[in-house]
């Protein structure tokens, strides 16, 4: 009777999904008891709720399934894979072998990426610690990653057949990179937002910058100046800050070894093919924190440039810093930046 | 300063009883909702329960006929040990399941030359370490790779500079590391750090007065200590925090009575067992971390536990292992 | 930094009454935002009720503070905001909101007046714009008569309670909590 009970709550969830492909958060409903003809499934307002009462039944039945399938001694179809892995990692998302098994499934084609950053982003809405729903979105942007540059390879070989083709398919690459890279920004600013000091958050964004935008002056220019609001407003968020120390030392890297007598343009050996020059978030776009792109001039004047840049940078810095410090007395987090931001300096 | 106070009736003595009663307890709940959702630590979770009835001296309560079986049915094909029947194998769970078997001498249960190839085989070019086949880097493993293997005595099979060098790359101007390189310090990486470093004999790479000095700013007004800046405390942290300490021979820079104050104070009167803070409900893993911090701090009625593997003094001069301190 | 809500209340003999309030629980999961808001109200009235005339108190209870002025003709507020935001910053608010209220809404109104009939409009205003406390220029007016010193500060909601008095047990007795709220008390409590 439970079996059946389940069985059709499982279902219940997968259909939710098809029938608002736009929920955008997951959560349980206080409810001690069932309640007659009605589904413990509740979509409200791209919600998708499910009621306390039923998780206990729920979660031992997917639990045991899976498991059963793993040690061979049940057979599981790929369309019931996929539901029992979702409803599972739904409710417990640390559940590492779940998600290999959609790696899995990843790998033979039964999912395609974007599924499954989607599941783990819903995940993340009611879990956003989760190392293992981190842990599985970095190694499903690797298989983005990988799929895009053997694509890329290929355009390099047969260059001279179809030029046309390839610089379409080229764009849409890149666009799809940017968006993706967009996205996990989103993702990662909304976990951060929901746990403070949110250690698997930042460090998952700080993996996606150096593995997507390596390179890429003007999104770490973008990155730093959307994170001054948003560190303003959480003074005491060692890991945001630490997020702002990491922006900060890679540009000064990017710009100190940007060679002095060829333009400012990105070179392509940087990684820059794959994201395009416009910014990857629009909404981020408006604000300028004096990037140097597009100076013309020759070796001396460049070199000069990028050292005001930097000087810029840190006057910015130590501005943001004493600023907050005096707004919010008796943060450690302050200081500790504060120190940080010298020891930059310093190393420059 | 975000901290907890602690109230003038929380406990203040240690119950050992109450503890071991807990985790001797905590197996039979097998069918329990909480016992489900942890199901994929298990290995782990057994690893926490056991060394704690060791250090209380209570190991033989618990079923080491039935815990020895249940880690050869996890030994997969390709040498790693997952943390339950049916989950996948994890360097997480093959360090758990590899101290287990010390605590009970029992090493030759599992095919330990298939251990040591699967941790081998997880080692990177550039000198990390994967937690599984499917390629997750982070220092953890690290720690995990190096304590499976020193516990066996196969350190030699790794490429050991190289798993140094990555480690190091990850030590932040604050002296502290993080998971890779260019993420926060955080204690509980730090520690794994730390071990490393004592289990690789590498201790001396270490700005000791700069780590010694983040770490015990850990401590807050409580006694707690939090794992970063503006964080609460957490019993767990009197571990990753303390043992790095001792570990770089830096332990008294830390007020110990007042630590000691809000350990126990984590105790449950009631069910038995630590919680992360004070009124919070307890589990078998800040139980452990709890019992241990106390060891570390003095506590003669618990055995002296090793600050580096987390494991009891007496088991690994048995196994003959003595992890580097600094001092 | 957030303040979560702003509430005007009228400290009657034995019982307080709520006459306006405004929230944002954006930040918290969709779900438990009904549960949240009732619990955020029912502590208000309680903070209230046991505090005295002419006093400024801060409650700090797990990651919240709740601040409370009742000035001596019985009017209270109680913003209740996140440990980041600036306490100072918090009874400026409050001053402001009691001040305008009086000025706004007569004094035969308070003892009686419920949310429906009360108007008032400026609440949700106050407490979208003091979101950010840089930006509510609050920050540099200095409030002269605001002695920090004689703010209590009371470490758990158990001190406002009376002795053999439990927290537990006033939640359970509470008209004014669903049984979804209760539900929602109990698993919170103990769970980290
Ligand atoms: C032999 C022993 C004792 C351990 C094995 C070695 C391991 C796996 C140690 C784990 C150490 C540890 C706690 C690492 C930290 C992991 C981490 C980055 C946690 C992120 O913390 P948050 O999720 O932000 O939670 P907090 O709020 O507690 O910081």
């Amino acid at each position: 009777e439970v079996d059946v009970l389940v069985q059709r709550v499982v279902k219940d969830i997968a259909n939710a999904f098809k029938k608002n492909p736009s929920i955008d958060e997951i959560g349980v409903i206080p409810c001690p008891e069932a309640r007659y003809n009605r589904s413990p499934i509740v979509l409200v307002e791209n919600k998708l709720g499910v009621e306390s009462w039923c998780v206990k039944f729920l979660l031992p039945y997917v639990h045991n399934k899976l498991l059963l399938y793993r040690q061979r001694k049940h057979w599981l179809d790929r369309e019931a894979l996929v539901d029992i892995t979702c409803t599972l990692l739904l409710l417990n998302p640390d559940f590492t072998t779940a998600w290999n098994v959609r790696k899995e499934l990843l790998l033979c084609g039964v999912l395609n990426p974007e599924k499954d950053l989607y599941l783990g982003k819903l995940a993340l809405t009611k879990f956003p610690k989760s190392p293992e729903t981190w842990i599985h979105r970095r190694w499903v942007l690797q298989q983005v990653l990988n799929q895009v540059s053997t694509l890329d390879h290929n355009k390099n070989q047969q260059q001279a057949e179809a030029v046309q083709a390839d610089a379409e398919r080229n764009e849409q690459l890149s666009d799809r990179l940017a968006r993706t890279l967009c996205q996990e920004m989103k993702v990662c600013s909304d976990a951060a937002g929901r746990y403070p000091s949110n250690y698997n958050a930042w460090s998952h964004r700080i993996w996606v910058l150096q593995h997507m935008a390596r390179g890429n002056v003007k999104v770490f220019h973008d990155e730093l100046s959307s994170m001054r609001v948003w560190v303003s407003m959480h003074v005491s968020d060692h890991s945001g800050f630490h997020y702002r120390q990491f922006l900060l030392k890679e540009l000064i890297a990017e710009i100190c070894k940007r060679p002095a007598h060829t333009s400012t343009s990105c070179s392509p050996q940087r990684g820059c093919s794959t994201v395009p020059e416009g910014s990857p978030c629009p909404h981020s776009r408006s604000h300028s924190n004096g990037e140097p792109s597009g100076q013309e001039a020759g070796g001396e004047e460049d070199s000069h440039a990028d050292f005001t840049t930097v000087l810029q940078l840190f006057h910015q810095e130590m501005d943001l810093c004493s600023d907050l410090i005096q707004s919010f007395p008796g943060h450690e987090t302050l200081w500790s930046h504060r120190r940080h931001v010298f020891y930059l300096w310093d190393q420059w | 300063v975000k901290d907890v106070i602690i109230k003038p009736d929380a406990p203040s003595t240690l119950l050992l009883e109450k503890h071991a009663d807990y985790i001797a307890a905590y197996g039979s709940k097998k069918d329990d909702y909480e016992y489900t959702l942890s199901e994929y630590l298990r290995m782990s979770g057994i690893y926490w329960g056991l060394t704690v009835m060791d250090l209380m001296g209570q190991l033989p309560r618990m079923n080491q006929q039935e815990i020895i079986d249940f880690i050869k049915a996890c030994q997969h094909e390709c040498g790693g040990i997952s943390a339950s029947i049916g989950h996948d194998p994890h360097l997480l769970y093959t360090l758990s399941a590899v101290q287990i078997l010390c605590l009970y001498d029992s090493i030759d249960a599992i095919d330990v030359d298939k251990v040591v190839e699967y941790v081998k085989g997880l080692q990177q070019e550039d000198g990390s370490f994967a937690g599984d086949k499917w390629g997750e880097i982070d220092t953890r493993f690290s720690f995990c790779a190096v304590a499976t293997l020193a516990l066996l005595g196969k350190m030699d099979t790794i490429n050991v500079d190289k798993a140094v060098e990555f480690v190091l790359s990850c030590m932040n101007f604050d002296g502290g590391f993080g998971c890779r390189p260019g993420s926060e310090s955080h204690a509980g990486q730090i520690y794994c750090c730390t071990g490393f470093l004592s289990l690789t004999g590498q201790l001396h790479q270490l700005n000791a007065d700069l780590l010694g000095w983040w770490l015990c700013e850990r401590q807050l007004p409580s006694g707690g200590l939090n794992g970063r800046p503006e964080k609460l405390p957490d019993v767990c942290y009197s571990w990753w925090v303390l043992a790095s300490l001792k570990i770089i021979g830096r332990i008294c820079w830390i007020d110990k009575d007042k630590l000691r104050k809000f350990i126990l104070a984590c105790q449950d009167e009631e069910t038995g067992g630590f919680a992360d803070r004070p009124g919070d409900m307890v589990d078998p893993f800040h139980t452990l971390f709890g019992v241990a911090g106390l060891s570390l701090l003095g506590d003669e009625q618990i055995k002296p536990v090793n600050p580096v593997l987390c494991m009891p003094e007496d088991v690994l001069q048995r196994i003959g292992l003595q992890p580097d301190l600094l001092s | 930094m957030k303040l979560y809500s702003l509430s005007i209340l009228y400290k009657g003999a034995t019982k307080s009454n709520l006459l306006k309030a405004a929230y944002d629980l954006s930040s918290f999961s969709f779900f438990q935002r009904s549960s949240i808001q009732e619990f955020m109200t029912f502590t208000s009235a309680l903070i209230v009720e046991r505090t005295s005339q002419g006093t400024r108190a801060s409650v700090k209870e797990q990651e919240y503070l709740c601040h409370v002025y009742v000035r001596n003709d019985n009017l209270g507020a109680v913003v209740i905001a996140d440990t980041e935001y600036p306490q100072r910053v918090c009874f400026t608010l409050l001053d402001k909101v009691l001040e305008e209220f009086s000025r706004q809404v007569d004094s035969i109104d308070w003892p009686s007046g419920n949310p429906d009939t009360i108007n008032y409009k400026a609440l949700d205003i106050h407490l979208s714009k003091y979101q950010n406390p840089r930006e509510a220029d609050a920050m540099t007016k200095v409030q002269a008569e605001l002695d920090e010193t004689k703010i209590i500060l009371h470490n758990t909601m158990e001190s406002l309670l009376e002795r053999g008095e439990k927290l537990d047990d006033l939640v359970a007795k509470s008209e004014h909590l669903g049984n979804q709220s209760k539900a929602f008390y109990k698993t919170a409590r103990k769970q980290n």
